[in-house]
């Protein structure tokens, strides 16, 4: 029997996704914005080493990274030993360079005109991109982190496999204790959704509201 | 005679197998406002970005102040700070109100404290009559608005001298006055100007000199009333022709 208790229990792994999806995000962030910006200027030929982390990052599975991470390299990274942080940093590193594809598009969204008056300022290219080009990237780019969001929230159950407390992770010790197999996974989809879906669905709208404010396309 | 400003000697530019500008010789004093004239494609807005220091030339010289640009080592954005340059495209920074479009060249490359780029920024935009604008967006501004706010961007610099890339070409009739209003009164301040421009009142009440382009050349250059009235090659008259028949 599924109980009221039993979905107080499953509760308990809804911090342990959030944190992982939310610092794997941030590191995805501050992995892709810089990675966005060698891929754009190649300083000292590095423009290789972004695609080469781009086409890793894309052709490994993340649930293959993390084990990789957590069971193959504990002896030599410390931090791998924990399995929260093996799960962290594999989502992150991944996030780190779709948000750098993201980042991308939005930068050239934003147009060489907009780059030509900067620099008719006297900004030079760090300038423009500080102050005239990155402002707007990031307005451009608001949907896409919300898919983003919303994408390492739900693989962030890949934890469950390293044995991280999260919500899939007590979803499955409650389809054990209670031998009810519908409702633990069934709960855990709708906490899922109601997880994604806002802050989703909050990124879209505030991306469109600041894309007609500032006309921006 | 007054101070060369910017000059050009036997300035070409190819993009791949085009020659657009074929040997241009060019010079502005300060204070004079000159106009270039010409048929659409005859290299006026690539000349302009050039002499704005915005690409590179393919051969020839550019003197900014007497000083070789490319040939002395300068360096190039302090150079550019000096020498505004108003689009024909819209080119403010759309996620800035016009206040935050003029302030900012002050803030970022004139490192200006902020109160002080601020109260340059609204000089400027009271020079071209946006003070009341000066919170909007440029998406919540006209088109002759946001060109206004564009000349007061280059302004609030101090530059030495403004390069204006057909400022009212997409604009309508009535935003067309608007701008041309502002140009003429900063020609009368004794702003250097280089213009691009085919609001022929603008040319005959202020420039100094009337340039016509034609195929990467200026081929005829004399001041207003004569170039106007008289000129000389038969592309000229033939450009003016038409262009004030409206054919
Ligand atoms: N960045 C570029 N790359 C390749 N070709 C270019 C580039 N910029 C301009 N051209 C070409 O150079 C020629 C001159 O263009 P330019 O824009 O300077 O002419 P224009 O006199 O300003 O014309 P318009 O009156 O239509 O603005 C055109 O044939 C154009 O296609
Ligand atoms: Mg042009």
């Amino acid at each position: 029997m599924f109980t009221f208790e039993n979905f107080l229990f499953l509760l308990q792994g809804v911090p342990n996704t959030l944190a992982i999806s939310f610092l794997s995000f941030a590191l995805g962030f501050a992995l892709g914005i810089p990675t966005a910006l060698v891929k754009q200027f190649s300083p000292f030929g590095l423009g290789h080493v972004a695609d080469a982390y781009i086409s890793v990052m894309r052709g490994i599975p993340v649930l293959v990274i993390m084990l990789l991470f957590h069971f193959g390299m504990a002896g030599i990274i410390p931090v791998f030993k924990s399995a929260f942080l093996s799960a962290t940093f594999a989502l992150g590193l991944r996030s780190g360079a779709f948000q750098s594809q993201i980042f991308r598009g939005a930068i050239n969204s934003v147009g060489r005109q907009q780059m030509m008056a900067a620099t008719s300022l006297g900004m030079n290219r760090w300038q423009a991109f500080r102050h005239v080009i990155l402002p707007q990237a990031f307005i451009v780019a608001l949907p896409g982190l919300g898919s983003e969001i919303a994408l390492l929230i739900k693989d962030s159950s890949y934890a469950f496999v390293l044995g991280v407390l999260e919500l899939t992770k007590y979803s499955d010790i409650v389809r054990k204790a209670t031998r009810s197999f519908l409702y633990p996974y069934l709960i855990a989809a709708i906490l899922y959704i109601m997880i994604t879906f806002p802050v989703a669905n909050y990124l879209d709208r505030l991306g469109s509201r600041l894309k007609t404010k500032y006309g921006l396309r | 005679m007054g101070e060369v400003i910017l000059a050009c000697e036997g300035l070409k530019k190819r993009y791949g197998d085009l020659w657009v500008l074929k040997g241009i010789d060019f010079e502005i004093e300060r204070g004079q406002t000159k106009v270039i004239i010409g048929p659409s494609g005859s290299g006026k807005s690539t000349f302009l970005r050039l002499m704005g220091l915005l690409e590179p030339p393919t051969e020839g010289k550019i003197y900014f102040e007497g000083k070789d640009v490319y040939g002395s080592g300068l360096d190039l954005n302090m150079l550019r700070a000096k020498i505004g340059f108003v689009f024909q495209e819209p080119s403010l920074f759309r996620h800035l109100t016009a206040l935050g479009n003029v302030k900012l060249g002050p803030k970022v490359v004139l490192k200006m404290k902020d109160e002080e780029a601020e109260r340059k920024a609204m000089d400027a935009l009271k020079t071209v009559k946006l003070e009341e604008w000066a919170h909007h967006y440029p998406a919540q501004l006209s088109g002759g608005q946001q060109q206004r706010v564009g000349i007061a961007r280059a302004l609030a610099m101090d530059p030495d001298i403004i390069l204006f890339d057909e400022p009212t070409a997409s604009l309508d009739i009535e935003l067309t006055w608007e701008v041309i209003d502002v140009m003429k009164d900063l020609a009368r301040r004794g702003v250097t100007m280089l213009v691009v421009t085919h609001e022929l009142g603008f040319a005959k009440e202020v420039a100094d000199e009337i340039l016509f382009m034609d195929d990467g050349r200026i081929i005829e250059s004399g001041p207003p009333e004569e170039l106007l009235k008289n000129p000389k090659t038969p592309r000229a008259r033939e450009f003016l022709r038409r262009l004030i028949g409206g054919v």
